[in-house]
């Protein structure tokens, strides 16, 4: 037999000394967002590096299996998109003498082309958390320019913000979590909403649009973009495409589901915008 | 120390698989929660103390990397460690109902306590649909995914520790014998 030679405390204390500390991490967490990095700066550095490993195989044996799959689709796939190539080559056509109106009535309004085009920086998801809410690591961090609040999308839709950043990975919360809350505005309409996330509706692919005004005249389908009075998001970025309109009981306003653009079930490369939304003007006037 | 340093380890290793693997396997939407099921199975096999330090350790992975507020996932993971490990009389290492329903029981306390923390302090209300969509769900694949992984444990645990290869029937003998 080894000798104990171990101080033993009754686990009692240990448990209750776990729960006072626990509290003051809450309460500190809360009132104190940023003193907890070096925590998370630490377990980070430990598990990310194991996570990009095991991720990088993972890919190489989904892509395997997918291979053998989806041969039989892609020809079947060819039939169909040789067919759309030949409508779209005819609605290319007549969009670009649309265009050609498009550019001139443009110059005439002194419309600048600024949202368009921001600078993106491509990133692989590596992990993501469990079943109560949407947020996920990506293997992008401040060494590649990434700072906190940038958007992140997916596609050509809006997947998320970036919450949190360290040298070499970066947590984005995605806009389908149940906590998030996006200003938005109708791209026809620009009447403004707000798009909060939805854990109930999230399994049928949708989350919730809420306080459309009551006199907006808005159709399912119309596309809602992120509205420019947002001090977080930048101007113009699609988020995706409402339906369910309804009144709600007050008459005042109205609320929606939203289909989001970016597709969420299979999230594995994303595109980070590494330009933030200057809010100071905004918080000048707040102040 | 030993089996600190091997719980920490677990610990590191099952929510890696957790974050990366068990996101691309999900069934309907919902994932199986490893590590309360590691915190469990370790309190119910080494006790309270190495209970609580499992679920110290798990606890702190998650609210580190995912959330926004630090401590509360620690808080619950410890407080099921440390009642899995009050159980500890009961492991024995052929019986493999009473880790199953602890572990049933350990993740529907934790989304049942985290429910409460954080969706309905914030309005969020319907329970019974929470209850369906996610606790239930989650608590079944965790159970189908635990056993496995709680079959290793017990592997691992006989190979360190031979001398405490103890089945229920033998416990049964034990105790007759002692009454006579």
């Amino acid at each position: 037999m080894r000798k104990r030679t171990k101080i033993t405390m009754d686990p009692k204390y240990i448990l209750m000394t776990i729960a006072i500390v626990c509290v003051a991490l809450i309460i500190i967490s809360f009132r104190f967002q940023d003193k907890m990095t070096p925590i998370r700066a630490a377990v980070g550095s430990v598990v990310t590096p194991m996570q990009r490993g095991i991720n990088k195989i993972g890919l190489v044996v989904a892509d395997g299996m997918d291979y053998a799959t989806t041969v039989k689709k892609l020809a079947k796939e060819n039939d169909s998109l040789k067919q759309q190539v030949d409508e779209l080559s005819a609605q290319n056509r007549l969009l670009q003498q649309d265009k050609y109106d498009l550019d001139n009535f443009r110059k005439l309004y002194d419309l600048d082309e600024k949202y368009s085009d921001y600078p993106k920086v491509a990133a692989h998801v590596i992990s993501s958390d469990g079943n109560w809410f949407n947020s996920f690591v990506i293997d992008k961090g401040s060494n590649d320019g990434l700072k906190v609040n940038m958007n992140v999308l997916a596609g050509d839709g809006l997947v998320g913000i970036v919450t949190e950043v360290n040298k070499s990975y970066a947590r984005v919360r995605s806009i389908i979590d149940d906590e998030s809350s996006v200003t938005g505005s109708f791209l026809k309409t620009s009447d403004m909403c707000f798009v909060n996330g939805n854990l109930k509706l999230i399994n049928k692919g949708m989350i919730d649009i809420s306080g459309i005004p009551a006199d907006a005249k808005i159709k399912d389908g119309y596309e809602v973009v992120t509205s420019p009075v947002s001090d977080k998001y930048l101007p113009g970025i699609l988020i995706g495409y409402a339906r369910d309109i309804k009144t709600d009981s007050s008459n005042i306003t109205q609320s929606a589901h939203l289909t989001p653009a970016a597709d969420f079930s299979g999230l594995d490369m994303v595109l980070v915008i590494t330009e933030v939304k200057d809010s100071g003007d905004l918080e000048d006037i707040l102040n | 120390m030993r089996r600190y340093i091997y719980l920490l380890l677990l610990n590191i290793i099952c929510f890696v698989l957790q974050a990366t693997v068990f996101r691309h396997l999900h069934l309907g939407g919902v994932a199986p929660n490893i590590l309360i099921m590691v915190t469990a199975a370790s309190g119910l096999m080494y006790g309270r103390t190495l209970g609580m330090f499992s679920g110290v350790v798990g606890g702190l992975l998650v609210d580190a990397m995912f959330n926004s507020v630090i401590g509360l996932t620690i808080l619950i993971y410890a407080f099921i460690g440390y009642i899995n490990g009050m159980l500890n009389k009961l492991y024995f290492k052929d019986k493999l109902y009473i880790p199953a329903i602890t572990i049933v029981l350990s993740d529907l306390a934790y989304g049942l306590l985290y429910y409460v923390c954080r969706f309905m302090l914030r309005g969020r209300m319907d329970f019974l649909f929470y209850l369906l969509h996610v606790m239930i769900p989650e608590a079944i694949y965790t159970l189908i995914v635990g056993l496995l992984i709680y079959m290793v444990m017990r592997r691992i645990k006989e190979y360190f520790n031979p001398e405490e290869r103890v089945s229920l029937e033998e416990h049964i003998e034990m105790d007759r014998e002692k009454i006579i």
